[in-house]
């Protein structure tokens, strides 16, 4: 079969899946693919595929269009009846990502009522959004002319030159746009970036300046004013905003596309969204969004979940616990609620309900390795230890780079004094993950401080906490290589590496090692008890 | 079978059989000096000045015939719509590149290859397939390739859920290896030096069970031999992997932050056959994004060598060598993480070559649609800044999702043009409804460099073939016939490789130089060439095999000269520091520069 025959059935029998895949429910009349126009100088619509949405969606397209279509047979219709139904059939479609046959019905829209600023002005943000930037430009130009008071168009336009590099009449379009409004923060934004572009740092400064002030939510600013500063040469200030650059961007409010969003119907893109805004930090809109999907579909668990997640977020554990809960009531089964209210719950200290979820949770999945590392934190949080030790062990097992639920299950291990199974938990770890520091640093401890003498291996313990030493050059992991010669019997080289871990405890001001340093110098210094005594409250595992 | 090499003045030229370069026919262009033409392998060209593409395909032609599996159930698993990478690489040393493609599988373990949506029918599983390249080249220059699978011979058995490749010779013994990346267990092939190769992954310790996706051989301590940055996405399973949907509400694929991201590691060759993982003690295991694109390259001019990692949805990394076995990312205030607006992309390939000319190493980002792809300009001393939109690169990726890309230099006019696989990872709406064409096809693009800072793009000059729509992923870049002009093989998911023979860049005259050892015979990755051509510009390439999206490069730097039919220095700058000079090399040739065969520039 020829290459390009061949990917053509290919592509069919992809398509042909998302058809056999879809849905039996249909609402209404089966549709036919093409509107077809009812008078000269309108095109046809070309219908989107309906059998892969949600249904509700498709019976809110299927409605728009029979509408759409009762409209083109009346011959009483007028051109501007006629372009509002095209229009809004464009909107609903745009409201979906559905671009082209909404550009079909804006095109007739448009066609129908030239004058109508709302038609020119969606055909330039669809073509924006498909990255037809130069088409864009001219329907924003177009739609500037209509509506000159209409500030998105003026701040779009000037993004979009900005893209093309023109970069005076992307300085034009946004100077335009504050005149209409002077804290136009978007606009202000656009200058600065036009500075930037330029090298004019100075003024890219002033402008970006001026933006956060308007707008001082947009953490994303911070990075623009980052490298202004950079190109001034002020490294302190530049790097002090990036440190404070985050990803909420800057968008001039647009009524227009805006109101879009009321066109959605159905749950699917309402969790879409607000996960989107939830990824971008945008706790509240995501809050909004996954509220209208409870909105579309009361008994939503996904959208429940999501809500008491973005709650949660925003402080609310009250509505957050309340959102989860029912979520439990409407679907028992659903893992994610009782994981994120456990998780929840462990925040809040309730230690004993948040087992309860917790264990709801891996008994629906028992592969759940995260809900059992924080069944297992909490069990040990609860006094339950040995149910602690054998859940972290568990999650060991499951996921030996876990190295978090290692050292929980090494200290559990000794603290039941079974030494040997924790040394032998941690040197599978090191054999497997040696560039592990914890593992390798605590391994290091056990080698040269177990209370059970017959698995001390001195020479080893210090071949590991020279490696863990040089590797991080941290003072607790320098004490440990004093330890080890300590255990070798080499008292004095390891007072030797004691004094200096005490010079650079202090130096750092880390008072409480310097004490504990000094109590093992001393013992050190003492040649007949040099062994350590072995204590796992003194491992060089940070907690 | 090894060729034997004999110093002739400064140079070591290596004599290639293959690599006719006496017997070219030596033709006046109107409007330069004299330019070589040769003919293309298997290609015949009755009139050398008519409009000809710039590319023409060539794979089924001459027996390349791999078709890549991704193993789709309908299920929209993330990994299906990834894959896959490719190389070039002589691993039979016989003075031509041979190619290795790395292949898909199925990701259900309930599914059998047979038992897909696009069921593989083939005898044996899906696995990666090593091409010997038997390239015939006659007396009057005519080329003719041909390529025979040997893969069974070899000795690779790369049945594992494949993304990438790197090749790099690990033991110094002269034969090019090979590391697979995959999606579950990485894979580390040596090359015997006999056609065959041994899987060595639990020898070496290089194993990853994680998703992989690139990996780069480069020397960051300096101590002669090749040591391993491997990058991974994220932890996708089939059991954690969630129903996403598309702003249609219909059902898509989901994009890479519904899964946790995984570390990337950093392998450190000890010259015993096996290699130390350093990640931690190298400090690069705190910061890390899903990764997918890796490059190595000296990005500060200080003589160590960095890397650069493209990380998708997350802000990417330039590691910074410490010099001390230590890195340091400095990405964001170099101005090198995120765009220009502060958003971190959705990173997937990624090259660094010097664009403009003033000896930096400049940073190509391919991305999704609806962002662009990203040029980061290297003004010196690391420190960069997204020129993107003054390079008229910007508006014309605006539609496309990027992934494979690579600084070349397609017309050899002395400056680095560049390449973009396309191929989307939603469903795209057009085709979906009209059933026209497959859901995440998009064409190739080919930028070529005006040397004014800017690109204009010439695909449409490219050829039919690479403005078919189809879902470009890796690509891998070499002069596959030896004729002086880079040639491209694209890897496409759920479909063919294709070869792409350059039908234009020796037009214009040429330089190509093999940099190996001095003690040893491997490609010498990481030196840095400075080529300075009379009363022009001193052009500034890179030995590498790493760069662009799950792919590995024609070790050789092929440096275009333009018109100038001289070259006045060659000065290398070898990865152990050391720079060495040759004066009036021979051009429109492949030559051998060995380290310490010529005298050292203080």
């Amino acid at each position: 079969m020829n290459t390009c025959l061949q990917q053509l059935v290919l592509v069919l029998a992809f398509v042909g899946m998302l058809v056999i895949r879809g849905d039996s429910l249909h609402a209404g009349p089966a549709q036919s693919d093409v509107l077809p126009p009812p008078r000269s100088g309108l095109m046809p619509v070309h219908q989107p595929k309906l059998d892969e949405l949600e249904p509700s969606v498709r019976e809110q397209l299927i409605s728009f269009q029979n509408s759409l279509a009762a409209q083109t047979k009346d011959p009483a219709a007028t051109d501007l009846k006629l372009s509002e139904g095209y229009g809004l059939m464009g909107q609903v479609y745009q409201a979906y990502s559905l671009t082209s046959p909404a550009r079909e019905c804006y095109l007739n829209a448009h066609h129908l009522a030239p004058k109508d600023f709302r038609w020119v002005y969606l055909l330039g943000n669809l073509s924006q959004q498909e990255g037809r930037i130069e088409e864009a430009v001219s329907y924003y130009t177009l739609a500037r002319g209509l509506r000159p008071d209409y500030l998105a168009a003026l701040v779009n336009l000037g993004n979009l030159y900005l893209q093309q590099n023109r970069l005076d009449e992307s300085r034009s379009s946004f100077r335009e746009a504050l005149a209409l409004n002077a804290h136009c923060a978007a606009a202000r934004y656009g200058l600065g970036q036009v500075a930037l572009s330029t090298r004019n740092y100075a003024e890219a400064v002033e402008h970006l300046e001026q933006a956060l002030a308007d707008a001082p939510e947009a953490n994303r600013i911070h990075y623009a004013l980052g490298m202004a500063y950079r190109g001034l040469g002020n490294i302190e200030k530049a790097q002090s905003h990036l440190q404070q650059q985050g990803p909420v961007g800057i968008r001039v409010a647009d009524p227009l596309v805006d109101g879009l969003q009321e066109l959605i119907r159905g749950e699917r893109l309402h969790l879409v969204r607000g996960r989107m805004a939830f990824d971008a930090r945008r706790f509240l809109e995501a809050a909004d969004e996954f509220r209208k999907a409870i909105a579309a579909n009361p008994a939503s668990a996904a959208a429940r979940v999501n809500l008491g997640s973005a709650l949660a977020q925003t402080g609310d554990v009250k509505g957050a616990i309340e959102q989860y809960q029912q979520a439990i009531r409407i679907d028992p089964s659903s893992g994610s609620a009782h994981y994120d209210l456990g998780l929840l719950l462990a925040k809040q200290n309730q230690h004993n309900q948040a087992i309860v979820h917790l264990q709801s949770a891996l008994g629906l999945n028992p592969n759940d390795v995260e809900a059992r590392f924080v069944l297992a934190q909490e069990l040990l949080k609860a006094g339950r230890a040995e149910e602690s030790l054998a859940e972290f062990s568990r999650v060991v097992e499951s996921e030996p780079e876990n190295e978090e639920a290692l050292l929980e299950q090494v200290k559990l291990l000794f603290k039941k004094h079974e030494y040997k199974q924790a040394i032998q938990s941690l040197e599978k770890a090191n054999g497997r993950f040696p560039q592990k520091g914890q593992t390798a640093a605590l391994l290091a401890y056990l080698l040269a401080s177990s209370p059970q003498y017959d698995l001390r291996d001195g020479k080893r313990a210090l071949a590991l906490a020279k490696a863990v030493y040089q590797a991080t050059g941290l003072v607790n992991h320098g004490a440990l290589v004093a330890m080890a010669l300590a255990e070798l019997g080499r008292c004095g080289e390891a007072a030797e590496w004691q004094r200096r871990m005490i010079a650079a405890a202090e130096r750092e001001g880390t008072r409480d090692i310097v004490e504990k340093l000094k109590t093992d110098l001393r013992r050190y210094e003492n040649s007949q008890q040099c062994r350590p005594l072995g204590d796992i409250s003194t491992s060089p595992v940070r907690d | 079978m090894i060729r034997s090499s004999s110093p002739v003045n400064e140079f070591v030229l290596r004599t290639l059989q293959k690599a006719v370069v006496c017997s070219c026919i030596a033709l006046g262009v109107a409007g330069s000096s004299s330019h070589l033409i040769q003919k293309k392998a298997g290609i015949e060209r009755s009139d050398p000045y008519s409009p000809v593409p710039i590319f023409a395909e060539v794979a089924d032609q001459f027996g390349l015939d791999f078709k890549h599996y991704n193993g789709t159930t309908g299920q929209f698993y993330l990994p299906e719509i990834m894959g896959s990478g490719a190389a070039l690489l002589d691993y039979d040393n016989d003075g031509d590149l041979d190619v290795f493609i790395v292949q898909g599988s199925v990701l259900d373990p309930k599914k059998e290859p047979g038992n897909t949506l696009f069921p593989w029918r083939d005898s044996g599983p899906p696995r990666g397939r090593l091409y010997r390249n038997d390239l015939v080249v006659g007396r009057d220059g005519s080329r003719k390739l041909k390529f025979t699978d040997v893969t069974e011979k070899s000795g690779i058995r790369a049945t594992g859920y494949g993304m990438g490749v790197a090749v790099g010779d690990i033991n110094n013994d002269g034969w090019p290896d090979i590391y697979i990346c995959n999606l579950g267990s990485n894979q580390m092939f040596l090359n015997n030096g006999d056609g065959t190769f041994s899987d060595v992954t639990q020898k070496t310790h290089t194993d990853d069970t994680r998703w992989s996706t690139s990996a780069a051989f480069f020397d960051y301590d300096r101590d002669g031999w090749l040591d391993l940055i491997l990058v991974n996405y994220v932890d996708f399973s089939v059991s954690n992997s969630p129903t996403c949907y598309a702003n249609t509400s219909a059902r898509d694929y989901c994009g890479p932050r519904a899964f946790r991201p995984v570390g990337n590691r950093l392998f450190h060759n000890k010259r015993d056959g096996t290699f130390e993982d350093v990640t931690v003690a190298a400090g690069i295991s705190k910061e890390f994004g899903r990764g997918l694109g890796v490059v190595a390259a000296d990005f500060n001019g200080d003589g160590w060598i960095d890397f650069y990692v493209a990380n998708d949805g997350d802000p990417n990394q330039l590691w910074i060598n410490q010099k001390n076995g230590t890195f340091k990312n400095e990405a964001l205030l170099a101005g090198a993480a995120v765009n220009r607006d502060g958003q971190a992309e959705a990173g997937m390939g990624v090259d660094a070559g010097d664009f403009d000319g003033n000896g930096t190493e400049d940073i190509f980002v391919t991305h999704l649609m609806e962002e662009t792809n990203t040029l980061y300009v290297n003004f010196g001393n690391g420190v960069f800044e997204d020129r993107t939109r003054e390079a008229n690169l910007a508006l014309p990726s605006a539609r496309f999702t990027g992934f494979g890309t690579l600084w070349f230099d397609y017309d050899n006019d002395g400056w680095l043009d560049l390449l973009v696989t396309n191929g989307a990872v939603r469903l795209l709406e057009d085709p979906t409804r009209n059933n026209d064409g497959n859901p995440l096809a998009q064409p190739n693009q080919l930028f070529h460099n005006t040397g004014k800072g800017s690109f204009i793009d010439v695909s449409k000059e490219a050829g039919q073939a690479f403005n078919q729509l189809l879902v470009g992923r890796g690509a891998t870049f070499g002069d596959i016939d030896n004729d002086g002009d880079t040639d491209v093989l694209i890897s496409n998911n759920n479909g063919p490789a294709r070869l792409f023979l350059n039908q234009v860049g020796n037009r214009n005259h040429w330089l190509g130089l093999r940099l190996v050892g001095d003690k040893v015979k491997r490609d010498m990755l990481g030196a840095r060439v400075e080529i300075r051509i009379p009363k022009e510009k001193t052009l500034w390439r890179r030995v590498r095999t790493d760069g662009g999206y799950c792919s590995s490069q024609d070790p050789r730097v092929l440096a275009g000269l333009g018109a100038s039919s001289g070259v006045e220095t060659v000065r290398v700058h070898w990865p152990s520091g050391k720079v060495e000079e040759w004066k009036d090399p021979p051009v429109d040739r492949y030559l051998t520069l060995k380290e310490g065969a010529s005298p050292e520039i203080k």
